[in-house]
């Protein structure tokens, strides 16, 4: 009980930074979430197209606008070189279209003008290239054959309203899914460094060395006090785990609520143990205070970045993923992108999920052990 | 007196193992983490072969058109080639979309093609998108060659050779190109913003150091700072050679990381050496006098400042996207004003005018805001600092 008040007494003095830090890192994490129409009916992708129109906008020129603009989210932008190139640079547009001038006279003399483009080189670029591909060549041939412009437009209009049918088999929301693990994967961040931070604040005061000094000299097995310390601690750990799981209910949505938000709550749970044992025993290494600013950031940027927490795992290069095996937040995050995946929750499903879970507390049991070792020897003092 | 001062001064810092570590270890971690996240995220943000099955019924097999299109989209010699295609039962492509190998199967019937995919997204928008150019194109041909049998019969011709007239047309839809010319620059690699980013973060983390050495002649930071205040020697010596102590130091740091980043992470920053060059030594200087500002400025313990100039220049990297490289577009663009006084940013966007864009303006009037903001800084300090008395330490 007397580390426990201890403890709080400490958390009490530091509250200011600490709840500082858990409101930023957990609104760091909402902040980030993208918000995405949710259905299970086929979407087709739309890119970001800019037109750039510098013939009027009547007859085949209206057209191919119209047509462009039904299939692709239009974006506005001022019209200003270094803005355009700038919005290209940060992909706010995947693909510009400049218009030339004449374009519908030339285009209806049959002299088929050439249109620049500017172009990201990505997915949507793609998309957006064969639809415009596709309408310039369907214009082109009716133009031989059709002399009217109005009759020519219904043609190209009537050809390529030609849809195909799409069904979509899978029941699963995958939209709220892939944003519950974008959410919790973020957490890895987020409770890693929180707890990395916290803990060694608090311990910082107790090895303060007079304190450290009584506390040797005291009655207490070191085993005992390091246990103690280690489970009010955890109070701290599962407060800040707690908010978390809270605020996803908000951000997340339904899904929550179902045995897939179960099992995120579950695995977040049992990282939470695993992170609140790495950072018990960052604390009991480093004692000195400046340096505990650049472990955190090393450990939890680290591990974040290595194990797919902000980028996701898919997109990781092998190598990176094959080093990521050595740290627990792979097993996490793991974990969270087979959920993703998961079209039924059952005990065959979840099969390679609770390994994961078992690796997981394995290293906390690891991380335990290391620090009950690091403690006997730090207790010789000079 | 002067290279006494600045010789101390370099000496203290350097022994400041803590402090050297994580000034200059830390960029290079944090670098090469991001090297590892970054490197293959554009890649796989191109155009892939997209996985497809295509059941192979009757209707499938007799139809000229659909499996010579399938073929050749599938060709592995075809530079444009797209997909990667399996031709399968249906059971089987059913199996197969369910463990994930593909992305979705077209089954083709009464000459209409019914794609089944699992979920939405851009390689199914994009397979429905051939499927659809098919479509329209044999549409498109019988269309036309109709209207060319009417024309011939129109004109009293019932000797109609349909064959050529079929391919005639075909012929002039094959042949159809759409001219579009791509003019978008070639340095579109986005990812390079984090590595600007982190050069900025350097530049101005590197603040700590001058920091640090002013901190040393400050009569309420130290002991060491007490004697060097009443010793009869002039404050612009001490305060000018401490400053020149942390800038040579931080330079050291900014050079390393700079070797790292181009030669082991490959980090382009544009062709023009001298010009980069010339934006670390700014950006560093702008850091320094930020370090300066706020070690002077604020009368509080070396811990304090230290996490304020940590904060302030995690807050202006955070602005100029060091955690989501939009971040700094979105500022740019809703409120510029902050990123105009954002020293990161400018270091950033500096980086970013000399790699993307050809001209020189936008470079030149980033150096000249980080040289104003130096300045600045430099002023105020140079206020607080002179006269400095203290009634009781």
């Amino acid at each position: 009980m007397t580390v426990f008040k201890t403890f709080l007494k400490v958390l009490n003095k530091a509250k200011a930074p600490i709840i500082m830090y858990t409101v930023f890192l957990i609104f760091f994490a909402g902040f980030n979430m993208q918000t995405t129409d949710n259905s299970t009916n086929f979407v087709a992708s739309k890119p970001d197209i800019l037109m750039i129109n510098e013939d009027i906008e009547e007859g085949i020129t209206k057209n191919l606008i119209d047509y462009i603009s039904n299939n692709s989210n239009i974006v506005e932008i001022e019209e200003n070189q270094e803005a355009i190139d700038d919005a290209l640079f940060y992909r706010d547009v995947n693909y510009i279209v400049y218009i030339p001038q004449n374009y519908r006279q030339d285009f209806l003399a049959g002299k088929n003008p050439e249109i620049n483009i500017k172009s990201t080189g990505d997915y949507q670029s793609s998309l957006a290239n064969m639809l415009l591909e596709r309408y310039i060549k369907v214009a082109n041939i009716y133009q031989k054959r059709i002399t009217s412009e109005d009759e020519l437009i219904a043609k190209i209009n009537d050809t390529l309203e030609k849809q195909t049918r799409v069904e979509i088999t899978s029941k699963l929301d995958t939209n709220q899914l892939s944003k519950a693990t974008f959410y919790y994967n973020f957490a890895n961040y987020s409770i890693l460094a929180g707890c990395v931070y916290v803990l060694c604040l608090i311990l910082s005061s107790f090895k303060e060395e007079k304190i450290a000094k009584r506390t040797i000299i005291s009655s207490m097995n070191y085993k005992a006090h390091n246990r103690k310390l280690l489970l009010s601690n955890s109070v701290f750990a599962f407060i800040l785990w707690g908010s978390y799981v809270l605020l996803s209910f908000v951000l997340v949505g339904d899904i929550m609520f179902t045995m897939h938000g179960v099992s995120y709550i579950l695995n977040s749970f049992i990282f939470t143990i695993c992170a609140l044992t790495i950072a018990f025993l960052i604390g009991n290494l480093v004692t000195n205070k400046n340096a505990i600013n650049g472990i955190i950031n090393v450990v939890a940027l680290g591990s974040s970045f290595l194990c797919g927490a902000f980028v996701p795992m898919e997109w990781l290069p092998d190598t990176v993923l094959k080093i990521a095996h050595i740290l627990p937040s792979y097993y996490y995050i793991k974990n969270n992108e087979l959920l993703k995946g998961l079209e039924a929750i059952n005990f065959e499903t979840m099969h390679e999920i609770i390994i994961n879970m078992g690796i997981m507390l394995l290293f906390a049991v690891g991380f335990t052990i290391i620090t009950n070792i690091v403690a006997k020897r730090k207790r010789k003092m000079g | 007196m002067f290279i006494h001062n600045f010789k101390y001064a370099l000496k203290t810092l350097f022994r400041n193992k803590m402090l050297i570590f994580w000034t200059f270890a830390f960029p290079i971690i944090l670098g090469t983490f991001f090297n590892m996240a970054f490197s293959n995220i554009e890649n796989s943000e191109k155009l892939d072969i997209i996985n497809i099955a295509i059941v192979n019924n009757e209707e499938f097999n007799d139809s000229k058109i659909w499996m010579e299109t399938f073929k050749t989209l599938s060709d592995e010699e075809n530079e444009d080639r797209l997909f990667s295609t399996k031709y399968v039962t249906m059971d089987e492509a059913e199996r197969l979309l369910q463990d994930g190998e593909i992305v979705g199967y077209m089954v083709l019937e009464e000459e209409k093609p019914n794609l089944v995919f699992a979920t939405s997204g851009i390689d199914q928008t994009i397979f429905k998108q051939v499927t659809e150019e098919i479509v329209q194109t044999s549409e498109m041909v019988s269309n036309l060659a109709e209207d060319e049998i009417k024309k011939e019969m129109m004109a009293g011709n019932y000797h109609i050779d349909y064959e050529k007239i079929y391919k005639d047309v075909l012929e002039v839809a094959k042949n159809q190109e759409a001219k579009i010319n791509n003019i978008s620059r070639s340095n579109l690699s986005y990812t390079m913003i984090e590595f600007y980013t982190l050069i900025a973060m350097t530049c101005l983390y590197g603040g700590i150091l001058g920091m640090v050495a002013i901190n040393q002649n400050l009569a309420n930071m130290s002991s060491q700072g007490k004697r060097v205040s009443v010793a009869p020697t002039s404050k612009g010596k001490v305060v000018l050679s401490s400053m020149l102590a942390g800038y040579i130091t931080q330079l050291v740091g900014l050079a390393l990381l700079f070797i790292y980043t181009i030669f082991v992470l490959k980090v382009d920053y544009g062709t023009n050496l001298p010009l980069i060059i010339l934006l670390g030594a700014v950006g560093s200087f702008a850091g320094l006098s930020m370090g300066l500002l706020i070690g002077t400025v604020l009368k509080a313990g070396e811990a304090l400042k230290t996490g304020i100039m940590i904060s302030v220049t995690m807050l202006g990297c955070f602005l100029s996207g060091m955690m989501g490289i939009t971040m700094k577009y979105i500022v740019d663009k809703n409120v510029p004003i902050i990123n105009k006084i954002n020293p990161a940013s400018m270091i950033t966007d500096g980086f970013y005018a000399l790699y993307y864009y050809d001209t020189l303006d936008r470079y030149f009037f980033n150096i000249a805001s980080l040289a104003i903001f130096a300045i600045i800084a430099m002023a105020i300090s140079y206020i607080c600092l002179r006269r400095q008395k203290y009634d009781s330490i």
